[in-house]
């Protein structure tokens, strides 16, 4: 089911991320609604990726309260490099792990699933790829394919991993227009963690910068950052059309 | 009549039929088993794991014969005397199935124990259990010279003939684990390629490892105590190999898995028996045989669509 508009899915207050017990980053207050499109940015080590743990519940949170909405349905898409080639997983195979879940562990009723997880490849404009094995196909299919698997799942909260990492450039732009239409065609809402700042921030809603080393953790609009000090002692004063590089 | 490698001739298998079928059934469905869930620990990278473990359990095993004749010696000799079935199992305490599979659960621990917390990798923790297993093996069968025949059967699988209670364990499991894994394998194929994916869903990640860890101590433990270390790790990693060569589907993987090691155990035997060889290795050597095989063909297929493909 469809959520309207800025129905509220995640709400911080004072959350503090971090390693064992040990804050990598100051309390942060934010709230994530449906339809909304959250670019997560930072360098290197900022802490980007202890946060989207911790707002997936993977590990838990040094301080602060995170509360979900009731039932909210997840979805991850991982980074291309994070699924080991080694498995022989085709295309199909891997939008129907999008349809297991508490309760669907075993997959075993595989008809009424193959078609949703079909649905879900021509969703992604993959259709014809779907008996490919998954470590055949070039960067942009394969991320196409990810993002197949997390429209399968229908999740209202949708957290994106560099989508597009190692992509070219037409591959990036096919990448991103897709996951504007997970929240443009579902309504979902997507937290989008880019090293690509000038491309995430263009569409983005909203922006979240984050820096370890300077104690930053800070939830603003996406038109409103580029303004603040913190940005710009990150990417500097001037980001150019080209990849922003801290 | 002999046949032309010098061993028995195939009326005189068949004449004996009766005298090694349990072995022969031990041998096609700990292959079965262990090749099923072989995909699982090949594709997971933990191929040493169940090497760790067969050797754990041949541990075990060594314990089980040691420690009653340093906690009752005049019991344990009077048992020599009664005869092999006696001092084998002196009571239900000392029955080495039970210590194969309590020394392979152990082992089995450190896959569900967190060892960057000590700043180490699994690899180093499973190969210190193999070491320490295996020269531990080695030093307690110095010790009991009278069973050492045993002991090297477990060691290297030397089971021309096995127990029928091993059957009866063995068949059990295979049942048991093996329909178990029928129905949980896309769970478990999901927590093994994306656990993050798989946990975000909801997925019983953790249950799922717990139930594959327990299934591999516990396969390979049973299997070890009836058919021996070496046969157990070739059935564990080489039948899922052979089938990850000959196709991409997954699930054929795993049914070709499962058939493949079966195939070896079975053939393994008979091999052995019309060789005169010894049953273990000859049932690794089959197994490898038929991995060479899957990968030869896989080369030639490979060569012969790249020259189809050439302008």
């Amino acid at each position: 089911m469809r959520l309207p508009p800025g129905e509220r899915l995640v709400r911080t207050d004072s959350l503090v991320v971090g390693h064992e017990g040990a804050a990598i980053l100051p309390p942060l207050s934010m709230t994530i609604a449906a339809g909304e499109l959250w670019a997560v940015i930072g360098p290197n080590g900022s802490g980007k990726s202890t946060f989207v743990r911790t707002a997936l519940g993977l590990v838990p949170a040094v301080s602060g309260t995170l509360e979900r909405r009731a039932e909210l349905r997840l979805a991850y898409v991982p980074q291309q490099s994070a699924l080991d080639a080694i498995f022989p997983i085709s295309v199909l195979d891997f939008v129907l792990m999008g349809l297991q879940g508490p309760g669907n562990v075993t997959l075993l009723a595989r008809r009424a699933n193959d078609v949703r997880a079909r649905a879900a490849l021509d969703e992604a404009g993959v259709p014809a790829l779907e008996r490919r094995q998954l470590r055949d196909l070039s960067g942009g299919q394969r991320q196409r394919v990810l993002i197949a698997r997390a429209l399968a799942t229908d999740a209202d909260l949708v957290f994106l991993d560099e989508p597009t990492t190692a992509l070219d450039a037409a591959a990036e732009h096919e990448v991103l227009e897709l996951t504007e239409q997970l929240r443009a065609k579902r309504g979902a809402a997507v937290v989008m963690v880019t090293h690509l700042v000038e491309d995430g921030l263009e569409r983005a809603d909203h922006a979240l910068l984050l820096d370890r080393d300077h104690g930053v953790a800070l939830p603003v609009a996406a038109a409103a950052v580029r303004a603040l000090p913190e940005f710009e002692r990150v990417y500097g004063r001037f980001v150019g059309r080209g990849e922003a590089r801290p | 009549m002999s046949d032309i490698v010098g061993g028995p001739s195939w009326r005189e298998l068949w004449a004996n039929l009766a005298i090694f079928k349990d072995a022969i059934w031990v041998g096609g469905l700990a292959g079965a088993l262990l090749g099923a869930i072989g995909v699982h620990v090949v594709l997971r990278r933990m191929v040493f794991a169940s090497s760790a473990i067969a050797q754990a359990a041949a541990l075990g095993v060594a314990l089980s014969f040691w420690i009653p004749a340093i906690v009752d010696p005049s019991g344990h000799a009077a048992g020599h005397i009664a005869g092999p079935a006696a001092h084998v199992a002196p009571s239900l305490l000392f029955e080495p199935v039970l210590w194969a599979i309590a020394a392979s659960l152990l082992a089995t621990l450190v896959f569900v124990a967190n060892p960057v917390h000590l700043h180490l990798t699994r690899e180093s923790l499973l190969g210190f259990v193999f070491l320490v297993s295996g020269a531990g093996a080695v030093i307690v069968g110095s010790r009991i010279t009278q069973e050492a025949h045993d002991l090297a059967a477990i060691l290297f699988g030397s089971a021309v003939v096995v127990q029928p209670v091993d059957l009866f364990l063995v068949a059990t499991a295979t049942v048991i684990l093996l329909g178990g894994h029928a129905v949980l394998w896309r769970a478990l194929l999901f927590a093994g390629y994306d656990p993050m994916g798989a946990r975000v869903q909801g997925m019983p990640v953790r249950a799922l490892n717990v139930f594959l860890f327990l299934s591999v101590g516990l396969s390979v433990a049973l299997c070890t105590r009836a058919l021996g270390a070496l046969p157990v790790f070739a059935f564990s990693v080489l039948p899922a190999m052979t089938a990850l060569a000959l196709t991409a589907r997954i699930g054929l993987v795993f049914l070709l898995a499962t058939l493949v090691g079966a195939l070896s155990g079975v053939g393994g035997y008979v091999v052995s028996f019309k060789g005169d060889l010894p049953v273990g290795a000859t049932q690794t050597t089959t197994a490898a045989a038929l991995l060479t095989a899957a990968l030869v063909w896989r080369f030639a297929r490979a060569r012969y669509e790249r020259r189809g493909r050439a302008p």
